[in-house]
């Protein structure tokens, strides 16, 4: 790996100095690094500078009342240990398990992969269909996006030069689930990953697909034919059917379109029945 | 704590074993490759100017060699650089080496390479192999064998099932890449290396660079896994070269995706087998093998001739005829990948069996075991087959299976495959054993690759022996300039024929013993006594060193030496038509269980309960019987389930990672039983059967069979992935 200078703010002031040095196409930032590694490794103009978020004190956890906010430095391993989440928030839990394996996941943060942004991530649809918002801080000030918003297209996202993901915040726990397909179950980028959840105070689903090219994607339309907590079999075929013919999937080296129709379908009402089947949020039944 | 299963095992996992990788010496320039840009073309130019421009950068290339290699006259069959044709991507055209691996990638990119690209041939079905026409691969084996009256078999047959598999190429995966450091020491071409057969080596590199074997020597670093993929030299040629051109000790490692790209890899092969049933019985069985062979095939027609015969079973079958053939593709040379070929060859073969089992509504494993060959039938070429305990691993395999199925959940299967192999020979081994007064020193030239058999199998050999513990014994590696000669770590030969030669010398330490103390020479073992070691037969013991003259003592020991050259039976010539058949030295069976879910939905297969019948022979050394087996179910399982090497349309491997490569990782292995069948004797020491190679072989045919219990859907086509399943099970 070519030789670059290495950065390690501890304050969220020293980092903010440090970006304004130096090109911004010089500079890469690394929060785990579990990704970045890759690109280091395989560039061909190496970077100048790589700024590590490690040592900022955004490794953070908390909950309040029923939001959560996570520290966007937070390694995902200690995020899944939370021993709330689980219950609170299932499909989060299932979607952060479903990253890489235990030792990566020592490493690896939310805030880093939802800045790599890539269509195939396996966190940004369950970011999405918990309605995450971003929390930015940056040169010119601090703003916040939804996810939505923030997630553009792969390894594209609203972050400008000169601005930092700080946190992430999940505005309400919801029933939830997290389901993927993959060629290696334990290890492996998903061909297809279905998010869904429940508004307990909207009282309506959200549903969101990755494994799309170029970002994962919410189905509105899909999450309107489902009517409650517990939909029934036909909503749920409907669904299916709608959102199979809706997302833009593509053929890789993966999986075939043809397959990911098919996954979709099946995914998505796996997911919504088992997020429909948990106890809700607050323990009643 | 410490890890005492294995020796070895300590040091490896606290880093403190130095593989090639991890090797250096002072003054060493690093090396690098420059690629061929296509896989297939002609090359119009190479200009190595731009490399050597920069400052302290040595570039070598195909106009070198008569000048670095004066002893190479004329073509050779190997040449170290193409001259006119790329045979196959990122094949090496041209070598660089500096004084820093940055610099020596940068020069690496800076040569010149001006090809005219030509499309790449890598389709091997869908033409006439007899005549390919314009634009198909070349031929480069066929082999051809019949025996009995196959249209008659055909001819009044109940029913004939005719199927078609294909598979697809797969990896060795070895931890460590190949690497290693050249260094010319006066008139000795030296090479540190991570080998599986230094002697091959040396032999191969002698044939290569033109010099006397003599003037090479190979030393062997601690193997950071083999799997077949360590035999022939990949780096050492250009190392040396590149060595010889700078006058300094050259380190040359494969990146890992070069390990990819350039590793003697397993690759596509396609079977069609043909059954012809009457009576309940198999009267005939055709099989036509088409194999992609990549740039080369080495050692010629071994592969077809040899993996061929796993289609046809180990079963009797009246009449049979096998025809392969292997096709040159722009792809790169076909290499031995643990079981050469076999696990596909015997994906077909097992497949059928169980498809033709369900045709007949009969149970496959009764089925098998009505064909199975016993001790005393001849095999498809004629040979007498030997102590071989396949039926009674199907028996006890078959009972195992019954149990499973009983709490079967829906969706699940429950299956058997098996799989038969034979220890190979090589071209011999041999050992010298010295006895100290505190320990045995076994000399010999073979690194331990990671199966156990070096550094714990064959000193298992030689406790059993002599009755000496483990910890007085030393494995002391030499390298080539002064070891005793071994063939190599290969072919489950290394117990057998290695192990063979230390029980022969140990016997002959054993004898000498018996001598000097006056008694019978089966009656001695050896002993501890504070710190030193003591012969004792019955009442008489007595220390070694008071049992060694001056001389000896002086000498390090008491030698004794073991050679060990292996037989091979003999096959009937007269079956066969074209090419080259090989004989087999013992028959090693394997049955397998696998309990596997199918998930209707989407096609995702889980193993869930994996179990092993191996026939043994004897087991010499039981936690390293096991782990050879375990690992073996779980490479196999890759083979089934994930792995295969794809291919872009411009012939360039597309998957040349471990991202897309995918291995199995825990998560996706079960708990694998694993159970010994003793008695049947092989060809190693005290009757044992090489443990190498056997595990894999049943391994996807054991999976499908298990995915066709549970889905009823044949699959033909390795790997088994998800979306294949789901295609299987017409979901798409």
């Amino acid at each position: 790996m070519p030789a670059f200078s290495f950065v390690q703010p501890s304050t969220t002031d020293e980092a903010l100095a440090a970006l304004r040095q130096g090109e911004p196409g010089e500079t890469v930032i690394v929060a785990g690094g579990t990704d970045a590694l890759f690109e280091l490794e395989s560039r061909r103009i190496p970077p100048q500078r790589v700024i590590s978020l490690r040592h900022l004190p955004w490794r953070t956890l908390s909950w309040a009342g029923e939001s959560l906010r996570i520290g966007s430095t937070l390694p995902l391993r200690t995020l899944e240990s939370d021993p709330d989440l689980r219950r609170r928030i299932p499909g989060l839990w299932q979607a952060v398990r479903a990253v890489g394996s235990v030792a990566l996941r020592h490493r690896a943060t939310l805030g880093g992969n939802l800045g790599r942004s890539s269509p195939a991530s396996d966190l940004v649809p369950i970011l999405l269909a918990l309605d995450g918002e971003v929390d930015i801080v940056g040169i010119q000030g601090e703003r916040s996006l939804p996810v939505d918003q923030f997630v553009r297209a792969s390894r594209t996202t609203a972050l400008g030069p000169g601005e930092l993901i700080r946190s992430i915040a999940i505005p309400e726990a919801r029933p939830s689930a997290f389901l993927w397909q993959r060629v290696r179950p334990a290890n492996d980028i998903s061909q297809v990953g279905v998010a869904v959840a429940y508004s307990p105070t909207r009282k309506e689903w959200r549903i969101a697909v990755g494994g799309v090219v170029p970002r994962p994607v919410l189905l509105p339309q899909a999450e309107r034919l489902l009517s409650g907590p517990s939909p029934d079999a036909a909503e749920l075929r409907a669904a299916a059917q709608e959102a199979s013919m809706r997302v833009p999937f593509s053929t890789d080296r993966r999986a075939s379109e043809a397959y990911r129709r098919q996954l979709v379908a099946i995914l998505l009402q796996r997911a919504v029945r088992a997020a429909g089947s948990r106890p809700s949020p607050s323990g009643a039944p | 704590m410490t890890f005492t299963v294995r020796p070895d095992a300590d040091a490896k996992l606290r880093g403190q074993v130095a593989f090639a990788t991890d090797r250096g010496v002072p003054g060493m320039l690093w090396g690098a490759l420059v690629p061929a840009p296509v896989a297939r073309g002609r090359i119009r130019s190479l200009d190595l100017g731009p490399a050597r421009a920069i400052d302290g950068v040595i570039a070598i290339g195909p106009a070198d060699l008569a000048r670095l290699l004066p002893g190479v006259t004329g073509a050779v069959e190997r040449p170290v650089f193409p001259t006119d044709r790329i045979q196959y991507h990122s094949q090496p055209l041209a070598a660089v080496a500096a004084p820093t691996r940055q610099l020596a990638r940068r020069a690496a990119r800076a040569v010149r390479v001006d090809v005219e690209p030509l499309p790449p041939l890598e389709e091997i079905e869908g033409f006439d192999p007899v005549h390919p026409g314009p634009d198909r691969p070349d031929v480069i084996a066929h082999v051809l064998a019949r025996h009995g009256d196959l249209d008659a078999a055909f001819g009044s047959a109940d029913f004939v099932l005719s199927e078609t598999y294909r598979t697809a190429g797969v990896c060795q995966v070895a931890l460590e890449p190949h690497a290693c450091i050249a260094e010319i020491q006066g008139d000795v071409w030296h090479v540190t290396t991570s080998t599986q057969t230094p002697f091959g080596a040396r032999e191969d590199l002698a044939s290569m660079l033109g010099l006397p074997e003599e003037r090479i020597v190979v030393e062997g670093t601690w193997v950071g896994g083999g799997f077949g993929g360590k035999g022939a030299p990949l780096v050492e040629p250009y190392a040396l070269l590149l060595a010889r051109a700078s006058g300094r000790p050259v380190r040359l490692a494969l990146s890992y995706r070069e390990e990819f790209q350039l590793g003697r890899t397993s690759l596509p092969s396609v079977v069609r087998i043909e059954s012809a049933v009457k009576g309940g019985r198999i009267a005939g069985r055709r099989v036509h093998w088409r194999l992609d062979a990549g740039a080369s095939l080495p050692g010629r027609d071994f592969t077809t001739g040899y993996a061929i015969g796993f289609i046809l079973g180990p079963y009797r079958i009246p009449a049979i005829e096998m025809e392969g053939y292997a096709f040159r593709t722009n792809k790169p040379p076909l290499g031995p990948h643990r079981a050469p070929m076999a696990p596909q060859c015997v994906f077909a073969e097992e497949s059928h069996m169980d498809h033709l089992a369900a045709r007949l509504g009969v149970d496959p494993v009764a089925f098998r075991r009505a064909h199975v060959w016993k001790e005393g039938d001849r095999t498809h070429l004629g040979q007498k087959v030997g102590p071989f305990g396949l039926d009674r691993c199907l028996e006890r395999a078959g009972a195992l299976a019954a149990t499973w199925s009983q709490d079967a959940a829906p969706h699940t299967g429950v299956a058997v495959g098996v799989g038969f192999w034979s220890t190979a020979t090589g071209a011999g081994g041999e050992v010298r054993l010295v006895l100290s007064p505190t320990e045995l020193k076994i000399i010999e030239g073979e690194r331990e690759i990671g199966s156990g058999s070096v550094i714990r199998g064959i000193v298992a050999v030689a406790e059993t022996v002599l009755g000496i513990s483990r910890d007085r014994v030393r494995v002391d590696y030499h390298d080539t300039r002064s070891a005793p000669f071994d063939s190599g770590v290969f072919g489950s030969r290394t117990l057998a024929a290695l192990g063979q030669a230390v029980q022969k010398a140990a016997l002959a330490l054993r004898d000498e013993l018996g001598k000097r103390l006056s008694v019978p020479a089966g009656s001695v073992q050896l002993a501890e006594e504070n710190g030193e070691l003591v012969a004792v037969s019955g009442r008489r013991r007595a220390k070694i060193r008071s049992l060694l003259t001056a001389t000896e003592l002086a000498l390090g020991g008491l030698t004794g030496e073991g050679r060990h050259y292996g037989v091979s039976g003999e096959i009937d010539t007269a079956r066969v038509v074209e090419g080259t058949f090989y004989p087999y030295t013992d028959f090693t069976g394997a049955a397998h269980v696998a309990m596997v879910q199918v998930d209707p939905e989407t096609g995702a297969v889980r193993v869930m309960r994996y179990a092993a019948f191996q026939d043994a022979g004897k087991v010499v050394d039981l936690p390293t019987a096991q782990g050879s087996i375990e690992g073996g179910v779980a490479m196999g399982l890759g083979t089934a389930l994930t792995e295969e090497t794809t291919w872009a349309e411009d012939g360039r491997m597309s998957n040349a990672g471990l991202l897309d490569y995918r291995i199995p990782t825990l998560g996706e292995i079960p708990p694998i039983e694993v159970h010994f069948e003793e008695g049947f004797l092989g060809a190693g020491p005290f009757g044992a059967k090489g443990l190498g190679e056997p595990p894999i072989i049943p391994v996807p045919a054991t999976v499908g069979n298990a995915i066709f219990a549970a889905s009823g859907v044949a699959m033909t086509e390795l790997p088994m992935t998800p979306e294949r399943v789901a295609r299987a099970l017409k979901l798409l």
